[in-house]
C-alpha cells in the first residue's frame, strides 16, 4: 500500500506504535445550535496523546526498538506528524473518514499549507462536515481495523500506545477495539508505563481511594495512559530541518465505514423543561420549605465500609432491590 | 523559584555568542513569521536565497495583533491580484473620525464605493489567517518555515559580526550570511546587538482590544454595510486623560473595539486598560453599535510610536531589522498603519540580505543599502515627513483639551438659544476655548503647528 | 484577580451603568488561548520591588498579572500572559523583573488578533 518514511521505520527491533488524535484543541461551540467550528490554528495533540508519543520514544529506545505514529484524518494531522517524524518516529496518516480528498479540504497548518495555499482560509480544514457525522455514525471498530491494516503495512507491533483522553470523542472506544483486531493484551487508562527488563511491561493504573494497582503486562499490548505529567520531548533544531516538508504518507482505507447508526444532525443536547405544580402553603415561608424540602425528614446515607470486594457488592445489590431498582 | 530559572536566562538577556569561521547554514535567516519576516522571507526566497523562516508562536501571526487595517497596495508588486485570495474579513469602505467627551461625540464619516471593489484600499483580517497566508507564501517561494521555535540570541564571530542565532531548541545555533530581525515590538535581537534601547516606555504605546460576536446582518444593520463592506473608527478622547485613542472596525461576524494607551500616561494614571475599553464601549454614541454583544477574544499587544526620530539603526555587520522591531509603524493621527510598513521594510530587508549574502558581503557599509532604498520608498518618507506627528499627536492639548472643545463648539453651535439672538461663531469658539483652558493664542500655534507636521 | 467587578455576565457594557454589565475578568481572560510552558518566563524579584514606589506592573498589565503582597513585594503569575512586555517596560526598578518569551509553541496564541 504505502511506505512510511522516517528514521524510526528503518531497522528491525519491535515496533512500538502510537496512535495520535488531531484535533481543535479549542473549538467554537455555539451555545445555542451546538454547533461545533473547528480551526486549523488549534490543531494540535491533546496532552495525553503528547505524553503517548513521549512514552512511545522512551520504550523504544528500552527495547532498541521503532517508534511509528499513526493519525486518521484529513491532511491537516500532516502538521503534528511532521513533528513526531522530528523526534524521530515513522509517520503514517490513514484518510478518515473515507471521502474524497480530492477538493483539497484540510491543508495541514504551517510549512504544508503554503503549497496549496490557493484559497484563503480552509473553512473546514478537519475534512467536511457531512463526513464528520459520518464518522460520528460509524463504529471505532471499522477505524480500528483500518488502522490495524494500516499498521500492518510497517510490521506487526509489539506495543500500542494511545492517550487516555481526547477533546474530540477520540479514544474513548478505540484502544480496546484495537486489542481486539490485533488479538492483543489491553491494558487502559494507566498512569504509567516501563518496560521489564524481561520483555514485559509494567503498568500501574488509579485505583478508588488513592490506591493504584499494578499490572504485568504481556506483549503484544495495547495500552492507553493518561499524561500524568509527562510533556512530550521538543525536537532539535537539525533534526526538524532535516523533516521539514518531507510528504507524510497516507494509507487509503480498503473497509468502508460502516456504523449501525445513521447519524443526521447534531445539536446541543437540550433537555425538555419539566413542570413542578406550585408549592403549597398560606405564606411564602411555607410555600419555600415545601419547595426545597427543607425541615422534612430523610434517610441519613449509609455508609458501607470498609470491608471486601464482595461484601461490599452485596451491600449495593441489596440497596439496589430495597429501592426497587432490582427484582430480588 | 527564581533559582530554578537560572541555567536559562532568555533571549536577549547574555551577550552574543563568539562562532569560528564556520560555514553558514543558510544564506539568510530571518526572525519571526509577522508580516515583515514573512515578507522579508518571500523577497529573499524570489532572489534565490535560502531562506529559514523562525517562529515562536505554533503558527505565524499566533502571537500578533493590530488595531484596524490592513493596507494591501505594496503588495501588488510581488503578489499579483492578492486580494482574489487574502484571507479578508471585510473591505473598509467607510472610515470615520470621532472626537469624543464623556457625553459629547464628534464623527467626520467618510465613504466611497470605490473601495468596495479591486483594487480596494484597505481591509480587516484576522492575523492568525493573515500572517499564516504571507508566511504561506513565503514557504512557496522556498523559504523553510520552522514554527514554535525562539531565537534566542545573536551568534557572533570573532570580530563581532552577526553570524546567526540561536534558538531554544537542542543543537539550536544556526548559521547564515545574514541574519534579519523581524521579532516584533520588544525585538530582544534588536536589544541584544545594541541597535534597541532596553526598555523605552516613552515611545511605545499598549493597544488593548476585545473582539465582540456580533451576528452578520445585525453587523450590516447597525454600520450600514453590504456584503463584504467594512467601517473603520478612529476615536480620539475618553481615555480618561492618558494620552492615545480608540479604535472600532467590523470583521464579518465580529466586531473589535480596543484602545491605544501611551504606556507613561497609563502607568501614571492607576488605570487598568480594560476600563479604557469598558468606557468606550459604554459610550453612548458606541454601546447602540454592540448592544448584545458578547467577548470572543481579549487581547494586547504594545505598539511602536516613536516615528522617524526615534527609529533604530537598521543594519549593523550581518544584521537587518524590520517592521515592528525597527519601529515602523505609522502612528500619524489620521494615518494609522503598520502592516503594510512591516511588508514594505520586510521586502525590502529580504531583497539587500538576498543580495549581500550572493555577493558574500554582509557588512554594515553594504547592508547600508537597506536604508538607502527605505528612504526612497514610502516606508521611510512617509515617516521623514510626519515625523513631528507622534509628539503632537500624544500631547497634552491635543489629547485633554481639544476634543471637548470641538465638541463644546460644535453644540454651542447647534443648540438653539431661542429668545437670545445666535451668537457669534468666534464668540462660541472663544467660549469653548476658555472652557476647556485652550487660550487662543494656544490654539493658531497648534494649528500653525500641525500645518506644519502634515504639510 | 481582584478586577472582577460583576459576576459572570456576557453582555456587552450598554450605556449608563459604566462598569455594570461588563464581563468578570476570569471571563475575560478565559476567551484566549494560553498553551501554559512549564518554564516562568517572567520572574519578579520581590526585594527590588520593596522599594519601588509606583508599581506600575500591577494596573498597567493588561493580564492582570502581578498583585502587590502585605510585606510590599509583588507576586506574580506568568500563566496567561499576553506577552506584550508591559509591564517590563513601566517597571522603574532595575533589575526587578526579568522578561523573556515563552519557550517555542508555548504562550499566549491569538486566534483573532
Amino acid at each position: 500500500m504505502t511506505n512510511a518514511t522516517g528514521d524510526g521505520a528503518r531497522g528491525g527491533g519491535p515496533l512500538v506504535v502510537v496512535c495520535l488524535r488531531v484535533t481543535d484543541l479549542r473549538p467554537e461551540v455555539d451555545p445555542l445550535t451546538g454547533v461545533v467550528t473547528r480551526s486549523a490554528h488549534g490543531a494540535g495533540l491533546s496532552a495525553a496523546d503528547e505524553a503517548a508519543l513521549e512514552r512511545a520514544l522512551a520504550i523504544a529506545r528500552a527495547w532498541s526498538g521503532r517508534v511509528l505514529a499513526v493519525a486518521a484524518g484529513s491532511p491537516i494531522v500532516e502538521g503534528p506528524l511532521r513533528a513526531a517524524a522530528a523526534l524521530g518516529a515513522a509517520v503514517l496518516r490513514v484518510a478518515w473518514p473515507p471521502h474524497d480528498e480530492a477538493d483539497g479540504h484540510g491543508a495541514a497548518p504551517g510549512a504544508a499549507s503554503a503549497v496549496n495555499a490557493a484559497s484563503a482560509v480552509d473553512p473546514e480544514p478537519f475534512g467536511p462536515r457531512a463526513a464528520y457525522l459520518a464518522d460520528l455514525a460509524g463504529d471505532t471498530r471499522a477505524l480500528a481495523e483500518v488502522l490495524v491494516d494500516a499498521i500492518r503495512t510497517v510490521g506487526e507491533p509489539t506495543l500500542v500506545l494511545c492517550g487516555d483522553l481526547s477533546p474530540d470523542r477520540g479514544t474513548g472506544a478505540l484502544p480496546a477495539q484495537l486489542a481486539h483486531a490485533l488479538g492483543a493484551a489491553q491494558a487502559l487508562g494507566l498512569v504509567s508505563l516501563t518496560p521489564t527488563d524481561d520483555g514485559w511491561l509494567l503498568a500501574e493504573r488509579r485505583l478508588d481511594g488513592g490506591r493504584r494497582e499494578r499490572l504485568r503486562v504481556p506483549t503484544p499490548a495495547v495500552c492507553s495512559a493518561e499524561a500524568a505529567g509527562l510533556r512530550l520531548r521538543r525536537a532539535a533544531l537539525p533534526a526538524l530541518l532535516a523533516a521539514g516538508d518531507a510528504p507524510v504518507p497516507a494509507a487509503r482505507p480498503t473497509r468502508p465505514a460502516v456504523g449501525a447508526v445513521e447519524v443526521v444532525d447534531v445539536r446541543a443536547y437540550r433537555p425538555r423543561a419539566r413542570v413542578v405544580p406550585p408549592p403549597a402553603g398560606a405564606t411564602p415561608r411555607d410555600r419555600l420549605l415545601a419547595l426545597t424540602g427543607a425541615l422534612v425528614a430523610h434517610d441519613p446515607p449509609t455508609i458501607i465500609g470498609p470491608t471486601d470486594a464482595g461484601q461490599a457488592a452485596d451491600a449495593l445489590v441489596a440497596y439496589l432491590v430495597r429501592n426497587g431498582y432490582l427484582t430480588a | 523559584m527564581a533559582d530554578e530559572q537560572a541555567p536559562y536566562a532568555g533571549p536577549g538577556t547574555s551577550p552574543g555568542t563568539a562562532v569560528g569561521d564556520r560555514p553558514a547554514d543558510v544564506d539568510v535567516i530571518v526572525v519571526g513569521a509577522g508580516p515583515a519576516g514573512a515578507a522579508a522571507a518571500l523577497a529573499a526566497a524570489r532572489a534565490g536565497a535560502s531562506v529559514v523562516l523562525l517562529e515562536r508562536g505554533p503558527f505565524p501571526g499566533s502571537k500578533n495583533v493590530y488595531g484596524g487595517v490592513i493596507y494591501g497596495r505594496i503588495l501588488d508588486a510581488v503578489l499579483p491580484n492578492w486580494w482574489e485570495e487574502v484571507p479578508v474579513e471585510r473591505w473598509v469602505v467607510r472610515r470615520s473620525t470621532m472626537v469624543l467627551t464623556e457625553t459629547q461625540a464628534l464623527t467626520v464619516d467618510f465613504r466611497t464605493q470605490t473601495w468596495a471593489g479591486p483594487p480596494y484600499n484597505g481591509m480587516t483580517a484576522y492575523r492568525a489567517d493573515f500572517d499564516s497566508w504571507l508566511a504561506g507564501k513565503a514557504t512557496a517561494a522556498g523559504a523553510r518555515l520552522v514554527t514554535s521555535t525562539v531565537a534566542t540570541g545573536l551568534l557572533r564571530d570573532a570580530a563581532g559580526r552577526v553570524v546567526g542565532v540561536r534558538t531554544d531548541r537542542t543543537d539550536g545555533e544556526l548559521r547564515a550570511r545574514v541574519v534579519i530581525a523581524a521579532d516584533g515590538v520588544n525585538s530582544f535581537l534588536a536589544k541584544e546587538s545594541g541597535l534597541l534601547p532596553k526598555a523605552d516606555p516613552k515611545h511605545h504605546t499598549l493597544g488593548v482590544k476585545e473582539v465582540l460576536s456580533l451576528p452578520r446582518e445585525v453587523i450590516d444593520e447597525r454600520f450600514g454595510l453590504r456584503g463584504q463592506e467594512g467601517l473603520d473608527i478612529e476615536m480620539l478622547g475618553n481615555t480618561r486623560g492618558i494620552p492615545g485613542g480608540g479604535f472600532l472596525y467590523t470583521n464579518s461576524d465580529t466586531v473589535s473595539i480596543g484602545a491605544v494607551l501611551a504606556l507613561p500616561g497609563l502607568a501614571a494614571a492607576k488605570v487598568r486598560p480594560e476600563e479604557i475599553i469598558a468606557d468606550l464601549k459604554a459610550h453612548p454614541a458606541i454601546a447602540p453599535y454592540l448592544r448584545g454583544a458578547t467577548v470572543k477574544e481579549y487581547a494586547a499587544h504594545l505598539i511602536p510610536e516613536g516615528g522617524y526620530d526615534h527609529m533604530p539603526a537598521l543594519a549593523t555587520d550581518g544584521l537587518l531589522i524590520a517592521g515592528d522591531a525597527a519601529g515602523m509603524t505609522l502612528a500619524a493621527g489620521i494615518w494609522l498603519e503598520g502592516v503594510n510598513f512591516a511588508i514594505g521594510s520586510g521586502l525590502v530587508a529580504g531583497r539587500v540580505a538576498a543580495e549581500a549574502a550572493a555577493a558574500g558581503d554582509a557588512s554594515k557599509k553594504r547592508l547600508a543599502r537597506y536604508r538607502d532604498e527605505l528612504e526612497k520608498q514610502f516606508v521611510l518618507a512617509d515617516h521623514k515627513r510626519l515625523r513631528g506627528a507622534p509628539e503632537i499627536i500624544l500631547s497634552e492639548r491635543i489629547q485633554r483639551r481639544y476634543p471637548g472643545l470641538v465638541a463644546d463648539l460644535v453644540e454651542s453651535l447647534f443648540t438653539v438659544t431661542n429668545p437670545e439672538p445666535k451668537p457669534g461663531a468666534l464668540a462660541l469658539l472663544r467660549r469653548a476655548a476658555k472652557r476647556n483652558g485652550v487660550s487662543l493664542r494656544e490654539l493658531a500655534r497648534d494649528g500653525l503647528r500641525i500645518g506644519k507636521v502634515f504639510r | 484577580m481582584g478586577a472582577a467587578t460583576a459576576p459572570a455576565a456576557t453582555e456587552a457594557a450598554e450605556g449608563g451603568g459604566g462598569r455594570l454589565g461588563d464581563i468578570a475578568f476570569e471571563d475575560r481572560m478565559a476567551t484566549v488561548d494560553f498553551r501554559v510552558g512549564e518554564r516562568a518566563h517572567i520572574v519578579v524579584d520581590s526585594d527590588v520591588c520593596r522599594s519601588c514606589t509606583t508599581r506600575a506592573c500591577v494596573t498597567a498589565c493588561p493580564a492582570n498579572l502581578f498583585a502587590p503582597t502585605a510585606d510590599g513585594g509583588i507576586l506574580f503569575n506568568y500563566e496567561q500572559c499576553f506577552e506584550c512586555g508591559t509591564c517590563y517596560m513601566v517597571c522603574n526598578g532595575e533589575g526587578a523583573l526579568t522578561w523573556t518569551y515563552p519557550d517555542g509553541g508555548q504562550g499566549v496564541v491569538f486566534r483573532q488578533g
